[in-house]
């Protein structure tokens, strides 16, 4: 068996985790060429793999097994990774987080031709899963075991299906031609083709040509009758084609491993939990599923920190110096909120945002009677967006960061915005999460920032340019502007231009600014150097808690940029609507560059999602439902590499719903209509890189796909 | 030769930490493991909730890994570190401590702080006891002569902090009571 059933589903017959890990740990101990890259973990630039990461080389060091940590920033990564371990004689374990779910890897293309040594274990959140990678027998599919939650149990019927087709051979020849021919169309240089249905033609193919299959045709009967194969057939597509989804998360997975192997702490529980809410805050999962998953983090909570003090229920104060626990609180949906002043939080949410609408100075009016009315008190200097001096004796409250704020204030505002909050549609404002205690450090982190925080790391540590608020600097504070230039700490900071220190300049500021830019231009070149080193930023704050809090002011930045971008999008009415699609293109603006990633693009399409919900009706555009969803391509011009960065998202109509995202599919099929040059930049098959000449006609295929079906 | 001039004279902490990890700490083991032999000598056997003595290096290592709960000695608990830090305030000598309580006890707090009962309260008791007996070092250096001087029960990081100082001292004394005395013998001899 090739997938790895949850623990809970295991028997004597069916190996799970813990058996796989302990094959790893032998596997280690008995090979006499044991060195570093015996056992290698292939990441993906996302919070929840990073923290899957991290637990895992968590567990491997208490085992003292040696390992190697390897981020990837795509497609193109993996294969060149895939070439350069060939090399290696002593590999035999391969983990891939958030990796190859999609991709057939006992194929030839991938892992087929690797010494039958190797194992790969694939622990990937995405869905559809690959059926070859997960039904396969025989010695290519031996290597490969899909870590699966649970939900591989349903697909009883695609894998009848899937064996089927795969092992029997097909009466008629000219079909098979015909099918032949298009998977080899598709070829070409720098594509990849997702396991969806090409890669599942070829897979089925297994290159046999026609005249040799004729031969075997003449000895056997066919087995199966034309309508099973086409009942068959249909089953797969169904399987393949309904979009894609995300399933358990990848730290979710490590962390049931921990509880068999009965290694869990505190740590590892933390990172789980950030791999869940990163999950629930990018809208990958519904509401329900996070309930499911939350409430036994929520057991695990109690099982493993001492109770919290009855009258600290929102997590404001840590116990002591070396409290490190874990405490449950139900956690409002402002970004940040308790890092920055109660206003800027709620501006910047785009829960309470797009209910405001805050793009117009109407919606910041409401905003600002929200706040009267619950007893805070915002100066009318500020609803104009200008900096003036404020009288000092009466600064209000929601002008100071949320940690200079008074305590019964602190305790309040959950209890008054409950009541007020309805009154504005607002519901659902809070969620139940956790938050950290850091002793004396911090005050404790909750769940949700620290997830901001790592993501800002992971997008925007190195790269680009950003300026960071200094607290205390606006209004007119001690210095001249209100912010000063990021600067990742620490080794993998942007790289020293040691002539530029020769040069004597008096403001920090410019001799920083002026190194990066110079950094922006040569990391242009290298955008695979600099997604390395952020990951290893983020993988670094993980540990560190001062690193951590100092990235939350980079994600504070982020967020500002993606709110000014956003409003001006609304403002302008730079929505075009075609067909029931969403179309936005952004060829210019002062955040341009911090756009061209496609992890801020995906925030930014999920903020209009938030903005444009409650406000335009649904369109119907799947192709296998009826139902009706928000689906949203957003566009993004990337001067330096002169193309596009396009990326689908089918947002749902209900807040906490989430829609299967079908355009990885639609992507693909225009590509071949339009014959447009484009590249997979990242794992996710629903982001695209188009050239910029080709990306009008692109554009235009992507519509008009979606009428075929 | 890779330090600087300054500490040549003396052994550093972190070199004072190693020597002390070689003592002996009795800890739970969680896993079982046969009588090994190591460099410093034979430990184990491991069994299993019996506790076991082994060296505090081992003891941070398989703590580390989760396999062990390091059981504190007695003397790292807030009772006896609060009586002794009054002895240390009442009266002028020093009172008696274990030798290297100072780098057990740091190693300890660093790596077991869920074995510790209180542990900050501890690390607070700890900074009193040795700024207590910092001053009395202090005054007890005033008293140097040429020939001796005894500072009973002073334990291994603070002889370490006022080596380098003391032996030059004594040198330098030694050297001025030698010149008197001869110089007083010269004039004798005249």
């Amino acid at each position: 068996m090739v997938f790895l059933p949850p623990p809970h589903l295991a028997s004597a017959t069916r190996p799970s985790y813990a058996e796989a890990y302990s094959n790893i740990l032998a596997a280690h101990r008995r090979s006499p060429l044991t060195s570093a890259s015996s056992v290698i973990i292939l990441v993906a630039p996302d919070v929840d793999a990073l923290c899957a990461a991290k637990m895992l080389a968590e567990l491997l060091k208490q085992d003292d097994v040696m390992h190697r940590i390897v981020p990837l920033s795509g497609i193109a990564d993996l294969e060149r990774m895939r070439d350069e371990l060939m090399t290696y004689a002593e590999l035999h374990t391969l983990i891939l987080l958030n990796i190859g779910a999609i991709l057939d890897l006992p194929s030839a293309e991938w892992f087929g031709d690797f010494s039958p040594q190797l194992r790969v274990h694939i622990i990937d959140s995405s869905r559809p899963q690959n059926l070859s990678s997960l039904f396969a027998g025989g010695e290519g599919g031996e290597r490969v075991l899909i870590w699966d939650d649970g939900g591989a149990e349903d697909l009883e019927e695609e894998r009848k299906a899937w064996e089927t087709l795969a092992y029997e051979p097909e009466p008629d020849s000219d079909e098979d031609s015909e099918e032949e021919d298009l998977p080899e169309d598709q070829e070409e240089d720098d594509e990849y083709e997702a396991g969806s249905a090409s890669g599942k033609r070829r897979s089925l193919g297994e290159g046999r040509s026609p005249g040799k299959r004729r031969r075997l045709d003449a000895d056997r009967p066919p087995r199966i009758s034309r309508e099973q194969r086409d009942q068959y057939h249909a089953r797969l597509d169904k399987h393949y084609l309904s979009g894609t989804w995300f399933g358990q998360s990848a730290a979710g997975t490590v962390y049931i491993l921990a509880t068999v192997l009965e290694r869990v702490d505190n740590n590892l529980l933390w990172l789980a939990i950030l791999g869940l809410t990163y999950q629930y805050m990018r809208c990958l999962i519904s509401r329900e599923e996070y309930d499911k998953y939350h409430s036994i983090y929520y057991d695990e909570v109690f099982r493993l920190n001492p109770p919290p003090p009855a009258n600290d229920t929102q997590g404001l104060a840590s116990l002591g110096p070396d409290d490190n626990s874990l405490r449950a609180t139900d956690e409002l949906r402002f970004a940040l909120f308790r890092h920055w002043t109660l206003y800027d939080a709620m501006f910047h949410s785009s829960y309470v945002g797009s209910k405001m609408g805050i793009w117009k100075e109407q919606g910041r009016k409401r905003l600002t009677g929200l706040l009267a009315k619950m007893g805070y008190v915002v100066p009318f200097s500020k609803i104009n967006q200008r900096l003036t001096l404020l009288d000092s004796f009466s600064i209000p409250q929601t002008q100071q960061p949320y940690s200079h704020m008074d305590m019964d204030l602190k305790r309040q505002l959950r209890t008054k915005l409950d009541i007020i909050a309805p009154e504005y549609g607002m519901v659902e404002l809070s969620y139940p999460s956790f938050v950290r205690c850091y002793g004396y450090h911090t005050q404790p982190l909750s769940a949700a920032d620290a997830v901001e925080a790592l993501n800002a790391l992971l997008d925007a540590a190195t790269g680009v340019r950003m300026e960071v608020e200094v607290e205390g600097a606006r209004n007119g504070g001690e210095w001249f502007g209100g912010g000063r230039v990021w600067r990742a700490s620490g080794k993998w900071g942007a790289r020293e231009v040691k002539e530029q220190q020769d040069e004597g300049h008096d403001e920090d500021a410019n001799a920083e600014g002026r190194r990066e830019e110079v950094d922006t231009e040569a990391e242009g070149k290298d955008r695979d150097s600099w997604l390395v080193r952020n990951f290893w930023n983020a993988f670094d704050a993980l540990e560190d808690i001062m690193r951590l809090r100092e990235a939350l002011g980079l994600a504070m930045s982020v967020q500002k940029a993606i709110i000014r971008t956003g409003s001006s999008i609304i403002d302008k009415n730079d929505i075009r609507m075609t067909k029931g699609h969403r179309v936005v293109q952004l060829k210019q603006g002062p955040d341009l560059a911090l756009f061209t990633h496609p992890g801020v693009l995906y925030r930014l399409g999920l903020w209009l999602a938030d903005a444009l919900r409650d406000r335009v009706s649904g369109a119907n555009v799947g192709r296998r439902t009826k139902k009706k969803s928000l689906p949203l391509i957003l566009a993004c011009w990337n001067e330096r590499a002169r193309t596009y960065i396009v990326i689908g998202m089918n947002a749902a109509l209900d807040f906490g719903d989430v829609k299967k995202n079908e355009f990885g599919l639609a992507f693909l099929d225009a590509k071949e209509d339009s014959g447009a040059r484009t590249r997979h930049s990242s794992f996710d098959t629903s982001i695209l890189e188009v050239n910029e000449a080709d990306f009008d006609k692109f554009i235009v295929e992507v519509y008009r796909t979606k009428e075929k079906y | 030769m890779a330090l600087p001039v300054s500490l040549r004279n003396s052994v550093t902490p972190p070199e004072l930490e190693l020597i002390a990890s070689e003592q002996l700490v009795e800890i739970v083991p969680l896993i079982a493991m046969e009588r090994t032999a190591f460099i410093s000598g034979a430990y184990g056997p491991l069994r299993p909730p019996t506790k076991a003595k082994i060296p505090i290096w081992m003891a941070m290592n398989l703590k580390f890994k989760k396999k062990c709960h390091i059981v504190p000695p007695d003397w790292l608990n807030v009772e006896f570190l609060q009586e002794r830090l009054i002895q240390e305030t009442s009266r002028p000598e020093f009172s008696q401590l274990p030798f290297r309580f100072a780098e057990v006890a740091k190693l300890l707090l660093d790596v077991a702080q869920d074995d510790i009962q209180n542990p900050d309260k501890i690390r607070s008791l700890l900074k009193d006891i040795r700024e207590a007996r910092q001053a009395k070092s202090r005054e007890g250096l005033q008293k140097i002569d040429h020939s001796e001087l005894s500072l009973p029960n002073l334990c291994s990081m603070e002889i370490n902090e006022i080596r380098p100082f003391f032996v030059r001292a004594m040198g330098v004394l030694t050297h001025i009571t030698r010149d008197a005395a001869t110089e007083a013998r010269g004039f004798d001899g005249l």
